[in-house]
């Protein structure tokens, strides 16, 4: 526990404790688009598809939240291309892309000295190096992010529930998809620096997923979705302190571990209702 | 010309090791891949590669075979994911997400508290080809022919499931059977690759050959031997890249990334070949394509 009391003193820290928390938050309210659009592989796929962007922004020189923004755009354009072709289904392309473009940044990683290194902090993230400019992007783009998601919020879940009666509407889907699509990509290569690629998906999916375990209604899932996104941020980050492990990984499993808790106690709550009630649950649908 | 082209990169023994696995593993990714695209079940060969990494680690910690552990933890994730998914309130997708984020930050957590991470890291993620050894070629062989052999064994059934999962539980057979078995071979095999490829490339064995396959033929079989063939092709001419690249030209290039980037590169040039036959074609009437039902 004194290790972790130290930690808090220090400002690098500190940095590293709200930047978590910040990511946690916004990636838990975009999840539930996640979730809601069924788009878990796509998140998988992007944190891969990313690593690329990263890679070379990195030997560049510039913005890895520009670079990862950029490269997951193309990706997103290059599975709507080779997707067009009726014979191939989406999950087959995205697989097929998500591992060319892997390999595609793992070959410009190994062309330079001192790989290694770099390679695990891309992948697990370097919370703890995190730079007030890390912090300043994450909040631009989490305010960008949630804006938009907010003012199209109605349109959005209308389409994510019911496609063809949004287009019947006149509205455009294809835009809502796209609009979607842009916000994930984006809250990946913004959580990039903190948590890693791989395990940004952990963010990007499991407090949404835990979040619906409690309830059936799409804005206090959003709610309970950031509190368990900014938890797993900063529980997992004193686990990482104190225990010194890798804090992305430890982030992510104590994501995990909320889901998991979640799961035994929303199991046992409903099995107590019909059990009271005598009548069928209607805790989980 | 051609022969030192093609003959010199193989005249020492690690090279000829890394053929034969790369081949091996091309040919059962090949005919496996051709399964898990009718199936649309991408997702869960990327689950399998990442939930088999803890197990790797685990076993690597501890100086267990790599082999066992990854078994070990490729079947705890088959078996979660089956039981996991029976609740209606738990959307698959996001319970493949779920597993491969805890799973995957697990491992990471159990190699981070060895001494060598970084160097180990990279190793369990992006495999070793060029340093296979016997006992790893082996050990291909035995798991290939275990899963070609329940392939072959269930090719109709599990045709049938693919294209018409009413009809055949109609018919009586056990459905969940039938998808729990196709994910124990998808997990053999990638367990097989994933020494030799990495954790995260693995995929790219199954998926891509087949899904470019699926562009040019139709019938089940005649893709399972081209993207068979493909593989093992694409998997020979990338160790010839690697050899010429790293001896001739002192590039530094990873193995396992250069071997999948030629699959994806094969893919490419297949799609596009294929989408300018299909414009021509067109006007000739071509037959209804195949679909597969999920």
């Amino acid at each position: 526990m004194k290790t972790l009391v130290d930690s808090f003193h220090t400002a690098i820290f500190r940095r590293a404790v709200f930047e978590a928390v910040l990511i946690g938050a916004i990636a838990g309210i975009v999840g539930v688009h996640v979730a809601l659009r069924r788009l878990p592989f796509f998140v998988v796929a992007m944190s891969h598809a990313t690593f690329p962007g990263v890679v070379i922004a990195s030997v560049a020189g510039f913005s890895l939240f520009v670079g990862g923004t950029g490269f997951g755009l193309l990706v997103v354009a290059l599975v709507l291309v080779l997707g067009a072709r009726r014979a191939l289904d989406d999950s087959s392309v995205i697989g097929v892309v998500l591992a060319g473009s892997f390999a595609l940044g793992v070959l410009i990683l190994s062309a330079r000295p001192g790989s290694s290194t770099d390679l695990s902090a891309f992948l697990v993230g370097s919370v703890l190096t995190v730079t007030s400019g890390d912090i300043i992007t994450t909040i631009a783009v989490g305010a960008i992010v949630l804006a938009v998601l907010s003012l199209l919020h109605k349109e959005i879940v209308f389409g994510a529930f019911d496609r063809v009666g949004a287009g019947a509407l006149g509205y455009r889907t294809w835009v809502l998809d796209g609009v979607v699509l842009v916000a994930v990509t984006i809250t990946m290569a913004a959580a990039v620096p903190a948590v890693g690629t791989l395990l940004a998906v952990a963010l990007l999916t499991v407090p949404a997923m835990t979040a619906r375990l409690w309830t059936d209604r799409i804005r206090p899932t959003m709610a309970l979705a950031a509190t368990f996104g900014a938890l797993s941020g900063f529980v997992g980050l004193c686990v990482s302190a104190i225990w010194a492990v890798a804090a992305g990984g430890a982030i992510a499993l104590t994501a995990g571990v909320c889901f998991v808790i979640s799961l035994a106690a929303t199991t046992s709550r409903s099995a107590l209702q019909r059990r009271h009630a005598g009548v069928a649950g209607f805790g989980a649908a | 010309m051609l022969h030192d082209l093609i003959i010199r990169p193989f005249e020492s023994g690690y090279m000829q090791r890394a053929l034969i696995e790369v081949v091996l593993l091309g040919v059962l990714g090949g005919i496996v891949g051709v399964h898990v695209m009718m199936r649309k079940m991408a997702f869960v060969t990327e689950v399998v590669q990442h939930t088999v990494f803890p197990g790797i680690a685990i076993a690597f910690a501890f100086g267990h075979s790599l082999l066992l552990g990854a078994l070990c933890a490729g079947a705890l994730s088959m078996v979660l994911l089956t039981v996991g998914t029976r609740r209606s309130a738990i959307d698959s997708d996001s319970f493949m997400a779920l597993l491969i984020a805890t799973f995957f930050a697990f491992g990471v957590i159990v190699v981070s508290r060895q001494r060598s991470f970084q160097s180990d890291l990279t190793a369990l993620l992006f495999g070793r080809i060029l340093t296979v050894d016997r006992q790893e070629i082996v050990d291909t062989i035995i798991v290939g022919a275990i899963s070609v052999i329940v392939l072959w064994a269930l090719h109709k059934e599990l045709v049938m499931r693919a294209f018409d999962p009413a009809y055949t539980g109609a018919l009586g057979y056990r459905i969940d059977v039938i998808d729990l078995v196709l994910n124990l071979v998808v997990m053999l095999i990638v367990v097989a690759a994933v020494r030799a490829v990495g954790t995260v490339l693995v995929v790219a064995f199954i998926v891509t050959p087949a899904a470019a396959a699926r562009l040019v033929f139709r019938r089940v079989r005649t893709m399972m031997v081209a993207s068979a063939l493909g593989a093992a092709v694409c998997g020979w001419i990338g160790l010839i890249v690697i050899f010429h690249g790293s001896i001739d030209h002192g590039w530094r290039v990873a193995a396992g990334s250069t071997i999948v980037l030629v699959f994806t590169l094969a893919f490419v040039i297949v799609w596009a070949a294929s989408a300018v036959f299909a414009r021509r074609g067109r006007g000739s009437g071509s037959a209804a394509s195949v679909e597969a039902a999920s």
